[in-house]
């Protein structure tokens, strides 16, 4: 029984060299130390590790020795059997010892297979000290991170909107094509922040009209009459030359068919969550800057004058007002003399002055009416329910307190000419006469003639003696003599005499309820200044036919353009684009603005100290009163609206 | 014969060859290219944007879809793609005078200049969209690149002092010869000690993660910790220990050198592994933005 221990060496040439050794003894020893009959170094062997023994020359035994064992066909075995003639392979760390048989001689073969350590082993020297073996390969990250994101935000927005393209509302939840939201959207529209295809109908097309009158049904369904009745031609021809910022945009929305004159072209979306910002001056004035020589040239003369800038370009206002006597409403031509003429006779200075007979019949009168040391505006003139305009001025409510109508008083009761009614004044004043003669003169004159503090409301004042040269002692002469000049109707009337077929005649009076028909004038948000402040006019106006309504210079004491620009010195300044006056699509309405914008702190618009815009109250000392408060007094002549 | 006008353009090559040759001598780089041509052009852009997009006024405010933001957006988008093309350009050999080193040079200081152009486009309107992805993607990439700029021109130096005239594969081969030695010369010792030798010869000089990589820690290091087992261990043989020893002690240096050399590629080669994948992110981040606009118009 022998083993042979064979030994291959690979040389240089790759020629392999079988070395061949007998080695004696049944039983031989294999370890890393140098006494044994199978030398491997190795230090994954032991010193000692097994033991190699056949005991009848075919089965080989193979015995571990000091606890580490060895491979046998991928299993680690302390003790194995093997038929030499079937052969086998062991592995003792780095190295496979090959048993097989050749001519009853059990043939040992020992080779080293693995390398002698990790760096030893053969590395591509260009992947090995590059990032390549740690990190994801570039290309295979471009294709990762392209394919990631063209599914999350384009396949899948796309795919939301497919599947809800019929949708009226879509349930809660994600949808993918919310990341594509630019911006939030407005408070008003919030609640459509998931149902992009409510306003985005049809891919690849621009937001539509018809997107936006499905839920505006209302004002907004339309232009502006002025802009929707004006022929497609002279609207181009209004607008503005483009710049090339313009001739960009114009390119594109030309290239990728984004039609101009939407909705969404002044009303602009996705701009930041809060109201929708207004409409700014830029879309108005685009077209309105300029705009009458542009309309001149292209054959479409308009009378509109040209519109820029509140603080720097805006035409005079035009109030609507009769340019004479019973002439029919119009708007004031420019650069004239306002007049108006409403069929009073009306003398604003004599009624505002500090001093003299109206200031001490006022006195008077304190306590019982609310009035002051002299006549204030709002004694006259109320306010309508919203505030935003002033009432017409009416003689029971608002004059009669001091322009009695009152003729006799019988038994505690007065007795009154019917105002309105010149028939009934001819006739009450007739049946009187043929009653009883007067026992006392009439009282028909007008306001020349009273004692200032002895009239009140409804008294009669007895003139005795000094009305003996116009007491008339007949009928007819009692009704000229209030029709006539120093009359009760003459002086606040202008008076048609009697002709054919006509009795007395009282011209209508006809007040204008809004002057501004163009622009929105609002008293409310102006409460806080003084009516004279804008109503400069006023204190020394003499005739009714002088027409008070302020003028822009007014205005822009406290109202600059949009970006600030202005023309005069303004100490706080109020920016004011077209849309804070000018509303477009309902021409008589409000215009809308946002509620942030809406009520402005007016007190600090005011140049002057509040309380000196209270001149009233500082003088009655109810300074809870406000100016504008909208309060019904006590209707004055009850008796006279009894009948008299 | 050749023309005088064939004569004036050879003349004019010529004399291009001879900047290029006289900037080869002075070694200009990339940054440096052409007295900061394209540092001047981009600068002067984006100049350009901030003043003009003070200037003009664009209403109700300024956004990507105002006419100032579809053309900074056109520019932008074209940038983007050119930028990219450095990676084709770059495989491509030419002899032009639009060399390799002045396209790099304005694709770093154009690329910088995007900055201005991308974020100028969105008017500084940003949110969590498709939009903003795309912003902050041109971003990362532009800072990835900026910060493969400036390790470009700082590490080099410090990765030529590790390396001490050595080749990576000496390093290796230093190694390789260590675990030879200390193979042989760990035979004596006795199954106790050969166990943490053993290990520190089964150690891969290149293991170790991406943070391993770029912090140069390896704390798990096995020759590190077989050269503690054996200094601490009285088993074998003191002189064959004390051999081993040592040759751990070399061995650990060389490994050292290797994987500060391995740091310092990792860090000049980093931020390709986020400039290139992001770009492409980039790209497909621009598709959806430019296609959403449209979709949803």
């Amino acid at each position: 029984m022998s083993f042979i221990l064979r030994r291959i060496s690979t040389t240089k040439t790759g020629k392999q060299i079988i070395r061949d050794a007998a080695l004696p003894g049944d039983t031989i020893t294999l370890g890393r130390d140098g006494n044994n009959g199978i030398h491997v170094a190795d230090l994954a062997v032991n010193p000692h590790h097994a033991t190699i023994g056949s005991a009848d020359g075919r089965v080989v035994r193979v015995a571990a020795q000091e606890g580490l064992g060895f491979e046998l066909n991928g299993r680690t075995e302390t003790l194995a059997d093997i038929d030499s003639a079937a052969g086998g392979e062991l592995r003792f760390g780095g190295h496979r010892l090959t048993i097989a048989r050749e001519d009853d001689k059990i043939i040992l073969l020992v080779e080293r297979i693995d390398e002698l350590s990790q760096s030893s082993k053969d590395v591509d020297e260009a992947r090995a000290f590059s990032l390549q073996g740690v990190m994801l390969g570039k290309r295979m990250g471009a294709w990762l991170f392209a394919a990631v994101m063209l599914l999350a935000f384009l396949v899948g927005p796309i795919w939301a909107w497919y599947s809800y393209r019929q949708v009226n509302e879509r349930p809660d939840g994600y949808h993918a094509d919310s990341a594509w939201l630019s911006g939030p959207l407005s408070s008003a529209h919030a609640s459509l922040k998931n149902d992009c295809q409510s306003c985005h109908v049809e891919p690849f097309v621009a937001v539509t009209d018809k997107a936006c009158v499905n839920c505006h049904t209302g004002e907004h369904r339309a232009m502006s009459m002025a802009h929707a009745n004006a022929p497609t031609a002279m609207l181009l021809a209004a607008r503005h030359p483009p710049g090339v910022g313009e001739k960009i945009l114009a390119g594109f929305a030309k290239t990728f068919n984004k039609p101009q004159g939407r909705c969404v072209d002044c009303h602009t979306e996705h701009e930041g969550a809060g109201p929708m910002a207004a409409t700014p001056q830029k879309f108005c004035a685009d077209c309105h800057e300029g705009m009458q020589g542009r309309l001149k040239a292209a054959g479409h003369p308009t009378m509109l004058a040209d519109a820029a800038d509140f603080g720097t370009g805006h035409p005079e206002f035009r109030p609507l007002v009769r340019a004479a006597p019973g002439a029919k409403l119009a708007r004031a031509a420019p650069g004239k003399a306002m007049v108006d003429y409403n069929g009073l006779k009306f003398p604003h200075d004599l009624h505002l002055q500090a001093t003299g007979g109206v200031a001490r019949m006022a006195a008077s009168f304190r306590g019982r009416y609310d009035f002051g040391k002299k006549l204030e505006c709002e004694n006259c003139h109320r306010v309508e329910a919203d505030g935003v305009r002033v009432k017409p001025v009416e003689m029971e409510r608002d004059c009669a307190m001091c322009h009695s109508l009152a003729f006799e008083t019988v038994g505690g009761v007065t007795r009154t000419l019917r105002h309105g009614e010149p028939d009934q004044v001819v006739a009450d004043l007739t049946a009187y006469y043929r009653s009883t003669p007067p026992s006392r003169p009439l009282q028909l004159g007008g306001m020349q003639r009273r004692r200032p503090g002895a009239y009140a409301e409804g008294q009669v004042y007895n003139i005795y003696f000094n009305e003996v040269a116009v007491r008339p002692s007949r009928a007819q002469d009692a009704v000229r003599a209030v029709f006539s000049k120093g009359g009760a109707c003459y002086d606040c009337h202008t008076i048609f005499a009697p002709q054919a077929g006509r009795g007395w005649r009282v011209a209508a009076v006809e007040q204008t309820p809004r002057y501004l028909q163009k622009g929105w004038f609002d008293h409310d948000a102006h409460r806080e200044t003084a009516c004279a402040d804008c109503h400069t006019a006023a204190p020394a106006s003499k005739v009714s036919s002088d027409l008070l309504v302020p003028g822009l210079r007014q205005c822009r004491d406290c109202h600059v353009g949009e970006g600030g620009a202005r023309l005069v010195k303004v100490d706080t300044a109020t920016d004011s684009p077209c849309a804070m006056c000018h509303e477009y699509h309902s021409d008589g309405g409000k215009p809308w603005l946002p509620p942030r914008q809406r009520r402005k702190n007016t007190a600090a618009i005011t140049n002057k100290p509040l309380a000196a815009s209270y001149g009233v109250s500082m003088i009655t000392g109810t300074g809870g009163r406000g100016l504008y408060e909208v309060t019904w007094r006590t209707p004055a002549l009850q008796a006279a609206r009894r009948g008299g | 014969m050749a023309s005088p006008f064939s004569r004036r353009l050879l003349g004019r090559r010529n004399k291009a060859t001879q900047v290029e040759r006289v900037r080869e001598r002075r070694h200009e780089g990339f940054l440096r290219y052409a007295g900061f041509r394209w540092a001047k052009i981009s600068g002067g852009l984006c100049l350009l944007i901030i003043v003009s997009y003070a200037l003009v006024d664009v209403r109700p405010r300024h956004n990507g879809g105002s006419w100032y933001g579809y053309t900074l957006g056109t520019i932008g988008a074209l940038l983007i793609l050119w930028l990219t093309a450095l990676g084709y350009r770059k495989r491509k050999m030419t002899s032009d005078h639009w060399s390799l080193k002045a396209w790099t040079s304005a694709h770093v200081y154009l690329g910088l200049g995007l900055i201005v152009v991308g974020t100028w486009h969105t008017g500084f309107q940003l949110g969590w969209n498709v939009h903003t992805l795309a912003w902050a993607l041109m971003m990362l990439v532009i800072l990835s690149g900026l910060y493969g700029v400036i390790v470009y021109a700082t590490l080099p130096q410090a990765l030529s002092n590790n390396r001490e005239q050595m080749t990576q594969m000496q390093m290796l081969e230093a190694i390789r010869a260590f675990d030879r030695q200390l193979h042989s010369a760990a035979q004596p010792l006795t199954p106790e000690d050969t166990a943490p030798v053993l290990a520190a010869l089964d150690e891969d000089p290149f293991a170790g993660g991406i943070a391993a990589r770029l912090s140069g820690r390896y704390p798990n290091c096995a020759t590190s910790s077989a050269l503690r087992a054996l200094t601490l261990s009285r088993s074998s043989d003191a002189g064959a220990r004390e051999k081993v020893v040592g040759l751990l002690k070399q061995k650990e240096a060389a490994l050292a050198r290797l994987r500060q050399h391995l740091r310092i590629r990792g860090l000049l080669e980093i931020w390709l592994y986020v400039h290139v994948p992001l770009t492409f992110a980039l790209i497909a981040a621009l598709s959806a933005h430019i296609i959403s606009v449209f979709f949803y118009w």
